[in-house]
């Protein structure tokens, strides 16, 4: 198995996974959506609240702010000595106190204090709820690790999708040069060049096979190679990216290994 | 009432976009290359800024300043 980094940026990763059964592509997948844990506000209180947002949904705005976590220094509540009840090796808390003076004010994201300088919100500029002249807002957050599992909120990941890497193939034999395959292609992966057809970044193509209707039959193929996965990762801001892949990697070995060690004992 | 946190489809965080969306689509700007230069590529993220109507500032002019006062 081998894994090539093709781009990488601040909140998404794209890598192609080389020699793979598509079982454990989707397992990769899967892991990284609902087991790595990353941290979320969880339970709000509310202690005044004179803006026109219910505290039901200006709670659950909270809930889906993401935050930057730093998994080595928190438990999940369940691994924890405290046993859940909540201590400061499992439970972050946020501050936020606002009041509106003559003027309209937003409230953002970024006007949550945190009591762990680490733990703050992934992003400033979340608008959470908007202040009339005088309303004030006061409450207190209590922020703690999960996962996907549990609640959409805690997933690290917006999105993680693969496909199989494309293969596209031109028949120069039986292309007669007509350039309607170029035209048609959204990915702009065909190209016609001195009467000559040829393909770029055939990575890009998303498998439409629009080219192969409107071509001469066999002129162009598409065709995909079933061990190869084109990743792409895009974080909410949680964790960086890189992060996501290599937790979920060794999340999906320990419990391979729970699995194996299970089969073993029957 | 006020712009959503996340795409409801795949939980992207869009409402931090959604004030520079509004306030170049405004300027007359075409909201098409707007989202692309946010980053929102999908059209389920494309459609939670395109189709969302503030309407938090119509609720504010109902709004009361003070805590009621139990009698």
């Amino acid at each position: 198995m081998e894994i090539t980094i093709i781009r990488k940026q601040d909140d998404a990763i794209h890598f192609l996974l080389e020699g793979a059964h598509v079982g454990f592509a989707n397992a990769l997948r899967r892991t990284m959506l609902t087991r790595v844990p990353s941290m979320s506000i969880d339970e709000v209180l509310i202690l005044e609240n004179t803006s026109v947002m219910y505290d039901e949904i200006l709670a659950h705005r909270l809930g889906l702010v993401p935050l930057v976590t730093k998994l080595d220094d928190y438990n999940l509540p369940e691994e924890c000595d405290c046993e859940g009840k909540g201590c400061s090796l499992c439970q972050c808390t946020l501050t936020l106190e606002k009041e509106a003076g003559d003027q309209d004010m937003m409230v953002y994201s970024g006007d949550l204090s945190s009591q762990d300088p680490e733990v703050m919100p992934a992003t400033e500029g979340i608008p959470l709820v908007k202040l009339a002249p005088h309303q004030t807002l006061i409450l207190e957050a209590y922020a703690r690790l999960g996962t996907g599992l549990e609640n959409a909120k805690f997933q690290p990941v917006a999105t993680v999708a693969y496909k199989n890497v494309p293969l596209v193939s031109v028949d120069k034999s039986k292309c007669n040069q007509c350039g309607d395959c170029v035209e048609v292609c959204p990915k702009n992966i065909l190209v016609l060049e001195d009467d000559v057809l040829s393909t770029q970044n055939t990575l890009e193509c998303s498998l439409c096979e629009a080219c192969v209707r409107v071509c001469e039959p066999g002129a162009v193929t598409i065709d995909s190679k079933e061990d190869s996965f084109l990743f792409k990762v895009e974080s909410t801001g949680a964790l960086p990216p890189e992060e996501i892949v290599e937790r979920a990697a060794e999340i999906l070995k320990e419990r391979i290994g729970e699995a194996l060690d299970f089969a073993n004992s029957l | 009432m006020i712009i959503p946190v996340r795409c409801f489809t795949c939980g992207k965080v869009v409402a931090d976009k959604f004030e520079e969306f509004r306030r170049e689509v405004r300027q007359g700007e075409d909201p098409a290359i707007v989202l692309d230069r946010l980053g929102l590529h999908r059209y389920c993220c494309r459609r939670m800024l395109l189709s969302h109507i503030d309407i938090i500032d119509s609720f504010m002019a109902f709004a009361t300043s003070e805590l009621v006062e139990e009698t």
